[in-house]
């Protein structure tokens, strides 16, 4: 009787869970209406904002004289390009300089901080921005010329203190890992963060985020210690009740690449899950209004490790189900969380083929097999990812407390794992 | 425009529309509100109100009950009673949600009073079931386009037609399926077009065809709905929620099954596959349409209460499908028209099983179609080919042309069903049953101890009376077809003190040998009605001798 009662406790929360997250994962399909709201609308071609575009770029002087040659290309009238590098890595600061000398409306700014990372590096360069919108990519972005003139138009209409524009990973074909990857993006930035828009709270993405200026200098920038700093902006700027609009065209988004290897994308997520827990234990999100809000972030921000936990737990309930014996009606609720896991996916297998259709690529049926033959490992990767922060996070904490008088390797470790990450 | 976030001191934010591109199909739209519009409540409400009192008004009495009646409400007493979900052995004859449903339902009258527990009493709850459904049709009828005197003309057809009277009266599974199958395609022509519409429906249809398994054939005519009311941009995801839905909660009858390690046959259990064997071989009844076969009995049977409703559904459903290319009303009714084609094709087999109750999951369509039919002939008369400037006269003629039809349907109908009616509620055809289960309760001296064959009908009434439920008073094909019954009866007949031959126990005795035997060594000690709906009480010869 006991066993039975746990066992059906356990599940409807896992089940709550699963159909909150699916809920909330259609969002921009509920209906056509709301479909078509998280598109840019078309710009009206007056151009009266200027923007400072920040490309942080560290070891990357491969990549970075072409991303700054895309962004040149852009059919907005004023913006300038602001390349951020470090004092210790001539290679890069040696390919801006150049473009800088090629183009006026690039320049350098030189990082000069002894432990570097990103939030740090824009920090440095926000002083030196002259436009009225500051726009954040990374150096191996691939942005599209018309974004700018769109992102204007957004902040025009709507009031906006900040668009969030989409970030879409598109080599779904590289292997399993990425087409998952590929596809969590999609959901998230076509779909979820809207949802994440329309109710007041939201955790803005790494690039393609604009901020008015002065709300962001008001805001004293990002938070140089946090290891999801975009999330902890967006975190700060909602609950002190800036409006974000979020808007996604799939000829408009910036296009990435997953990271190259399992190992990278473990790592990467794992900074996520941290940066993410350590959001969460700054406590900015309590000051939103409402109590939903203050719910949603919560649960937002707990999600890597509640999927961690149900991706673990569920199959586990399953098997608990058909080999232990309990009551049917215990069975059935058991099934529940398994049952909602399934929908979760078939939507996923749809998720796939519109993606395919947006963007043009030719999805193939050992994609789809790929698809679901994956998302149990996807979600291993996932567990072990959340797992990995908490043990980090726990062990960093008092590492943290250590910072304060030694300086400490744990934050060149945390930069260690930035880098070898492309996110 | 963009979802937007508004600043914080305003917290509930209504997401910001814009209109949806417009899809190709070009659909009337209906009215967004039927909640808020008042003509539709007033119309909607009389009608529900008129459905109430013509069904409700001596419900007990008529029709004769029938024995599916009394066993699915012996099974839901089954499940109150936590006997789980029948009191002799499931064995998967149909889903057992409907009767759960039907538990549930009569949990609190069982609950205040047991004795209420009874076919006649309980046929008030289908009250209820009618009254949801009738209004789902009107407001799917709305849904689908039609205009609001065509969604009324539905509803009546739907809920006054005397054959429908007499069908929702009964405690059916069939009715507690129309409403989910009404519920699913009201969510399927949602004019949101809302993901979670589309997906409810599915869950909807799935419980439909779990309370009644032959829901199965209308779930094509729900895909063409959900399909022509979904947009283009979001179909693929809302209809994949749909079928989705459908399916899983379709498959946890399998699960069940499987749970209970009654899935595939085996040695001394029963099994699902089993009962879906029984289901797909039951022997054919004869084509419909070859006069003095079963099947064309059970075509009369409907056609003696009855004959606009059928005859003019089906014709309203051919005329919807020959004119599909030109006629709005005719696309917008697409589903139903659907629904009423595949019922009737799979009623038009050579030598198919064609139940009495088979009709009906097929009013609600007939009724939608016949409506629809209606519909595009009053838009016909009234608006085709017309033009502004047409002459005053023209205009008239038409309208006189539409008021000439109408009254002709009128005249047609009304004397119809007003006979079926008249009938309906004032023909007292369970009396005989209702005698002889009070001379079983009041007339035999010893209930507990005393072994009796009683139809379905009448078994709940005896348990109310002391009767031991199950190997007491027996339903009388288990003593001969139930091992577990059988069993406690080796002197076979001997062992049967009483038997209530109603008409059906007649009927049936004739291939169940136990039964036929207990009906030859017995002789009646009461006798309730005349001819061949008489009810005899028969006490065996040997009455008591081997207990």
């Amino acid at each position: 009787m006991l066993t039975s009662v746990f066992i059906a406790v356990v599940s409807l929360a896992l089940f709550g869970m699963a159909a909150f997250t699916l809920w909330w994962q259609m969002h921009a399909w509920r209906t056509p209406e709301v479909l078509a709201s998280t598109r840019f609308s078309s710009p009206d071609g007056g151009e009266q904002l200027s923007f400072s575009l920040l490309l942080p770029a560290r070891h990357e002087q491969a990549v970075l004289d072409h991303t700054i040659q895309r962004l040149l290309e852009s059919s907005h009238a004023a913006f300038e390009i602001i390349v951020i590098v470090g004092h210790d890595d001539p290679e890069t600061t040696a390919v801006a300089e150049a473009a800088a000398a090629r183009d006026p409306r690039v320049r350098v700014v030189v990082d000069t901080h002894e432990k570097k990372n990103k939030p740090k590096a824009m920090n440095t360069a926000l002083p030196y921005c002259r436009g009225d919108v500051v726009g954040v990519f990374d150096a191996e972005d691939q942005v599209h010329p018309e974004l700018l003139a769109h992102v204007e138009h957004a902040f025009r209409s709507t009031g906006a203190d900040v668009v969030q524009g989409g970030v879409q990973l598109i080599n779904f074909h590289s292997s399993w890992y990425s087409l998952r990857n590929c596809l969590e993006y999609f959901f998230w930035f076509r779909s979820r963060l809207h949802l994440h828009a329309q109710k007041g709270f939201i955790p803005l993405g790494g690039n393609t985020v604009f901020v008015r200026t002065d709300v962001l200098r008001a805001a004293g920038g990002w938070d140089p210690d946090c290891l999801a700093e975009d999330c902890d902006l967006g975190v700060r700027l909602s609950s002190a009740g800036k409006k974000v609009v979020v808007a996604y065209d799939s000829d408009m988004v910036t296009r990435e690449e997953t990271p190259g290897s399992l190992v990278s994308l473990l790592k990467q997520r794992t900074r996520w899950n941290q940066g993410f827990l350590q959001v969460y234990r700054k406590k900015d999100w309590k000051q939103l209004p409402t109590l939903r809000q203050r719910m949603l972030a919560r649960y937002t921000l707990m999600t890597p490790f509640l999927q961690a936990f149900s991706g673990v737990v569920i199959p586990l309930n399953v098997a608990v189900a058909i080999f232990l014996d309990v009551p049917v009606g215990v069975a059935f609720i058991t099934f529940l969380p398994a049952v909602t896991a399934l929908v979760t996916f078939v939507f996923e297998v749809v998720g796939l083929h519109d993606f395919g259709k947006q963007y043009g690529l030719r999805v193939r049926l050992v994609h789809y097999l790929k698809l679901i033959a994956g998302g149990p490992f996807y979600q291993l990767l996932l567990a072990g990812a959340a797992i990995r922060a908490v043990w980090r996070e726990q062990r960093g904490r008092s590492d943290w407390e250590l910072t304060r008088h030694v300086g400490a390797h744990l934050d060149t470790a945390d930069v260690r794992t930035r880098e070898d990450v492309a996110a | 425009m963009t979802s937007t976030l508004e600043p914080v001191t305003a917290p509930r934010i209504p997401a910001q529309r814009r209109p949806a591109p417009p899809a190709a199909t070009g659909r009337a739209l209906p009215p967004r509100r039927l909640r808020s519009s008042r003509p539709d409540l007033l119309l909607c409400g009389v009608l529900l109100l008129a459905i109430l009192v013509v069904q409700g008004w001596n419900i007990s009495a008529y029709p004769a009950f029938s024995d599916d009646e009394g066993t699915y409400l012996a099974q839901a007493w089954a499940v109150q009673e936590g006997k789980g979900l029948a009191h002799y052995t499931y064995w998967y004859d149909h889903p057992p949600l409907g009767w759960i449903q039907l538990a549930v339902l009569t949990w609190i009258p069982a609950m205040l009073s047991p004795e209420s527990m009874t076919v006649g009493t309980m046929r008030a709850v289908m009250l209820l079931i009618s009254g949801i459904s009738a209004v789902l049709v009107y407001v799917l009828g709305r849904r689908l386009a039609l205009p609001r005197w065509a969604a009324g003309l539905g509803m009546a057809l739907f809920g006054l037609s005397p054959l429908s009277v007499v069908l929702q009266r009964e405690i059916f599974l069939d009715n507690l399926a129309v409403m989910w199958t009404l519920l699913a395609f009201t969510l399927a022509a949602s004019p949101s077009r809302h993901l979670w519409h589309h997906f409810g429906a599915g869950m909807a249809a799935a419980t439909a065809v779990l309370t009644k398994e032959t829901m199965l054939l209308v779930l094509p005519a729900l895909f063409v709905t959900a399909w022509r009311h979904s947009h283009r941009d979001t179909r693929k995801f809302a209809l994949t929620g749909a079928v989705t839905a459908c399916a899983l909660i379709g498959f946890s009858y399998p699960l069940f099954a499987l749970l209970k390690g009654e899935l595939l046959p085996g040695a001394g259990h029963v099994s699902l596959w089993d009962g879906v064997k029984y289901q797909m071989t039951r022997p054919g009844s004869g084509f419909i349409l070859d006069q003095g076969s079963g099947s064309w009995n059970v075509l009369q049977s409907w056609l003696y209460y009855d004959r606009i409703l059928p005859l003019g559904g089906l014709a309203g459903a051919l005329l919807l499908l020959a004119t599909w290319r030109w006629s709005v009303t005719a696309r917008a009714l697409a589903g139903p028209a659907l629904a009423v084609a595949v019922l009737a094709a799979l009623a038009l087999r050579p030598d198919g099983y064609l139940p009495a109750m088979y009709v009906i999951q097929a009013l609600p369509f007939l009724a939608l179609v016949l409506a629809g039919g209606a519909a595009s002939v009053a838009h016909a008369v009234l608006r085709r080919g017309r033009s502004e400037r047409e002459k005053r006269a023209a205009v008239y003629g038409r309208y006189a042309l539409a008021g000439a039809l109408a009254l002709a349907a009128c005249a047609y109908v009304g004397p119809r069903w007003y006979d079926g009616t008249r009938i309906a509620v004032t023909v007292d055809a369970n009396a005989p049953y209702e005698a002889a289960s009070r001379w079983m309760a009041e007339q035999v001296p010893d209930p507990a101890r005393t072994r009796v064959l009683v139809d379905d009908a009448m078994w709940l009434d005896l348990v109310h009376a002391g009767y031991e439920p199950g190997l007491g008073v027996i339903w009388f094909y288990k003593a001969d077809l139930d091992p577990a019954v059988t069993r406690t009866m080796p002197g076979g007949w001997r062992d049967i003190d009483y038997v209530v031959a109603s008409p059906t126990v007649r009927r049936d005795a004739e291939d169940l040998p136990n039964v036929k035997a207990a009906i030859e060594h017995s002789r009646p000690v009461a006798v309730f009605g005349t001819g061949e709906d008489r009810i005899e009480i028969r006490e065996v010869a040997t009455a008591g001798g081997a207990r």
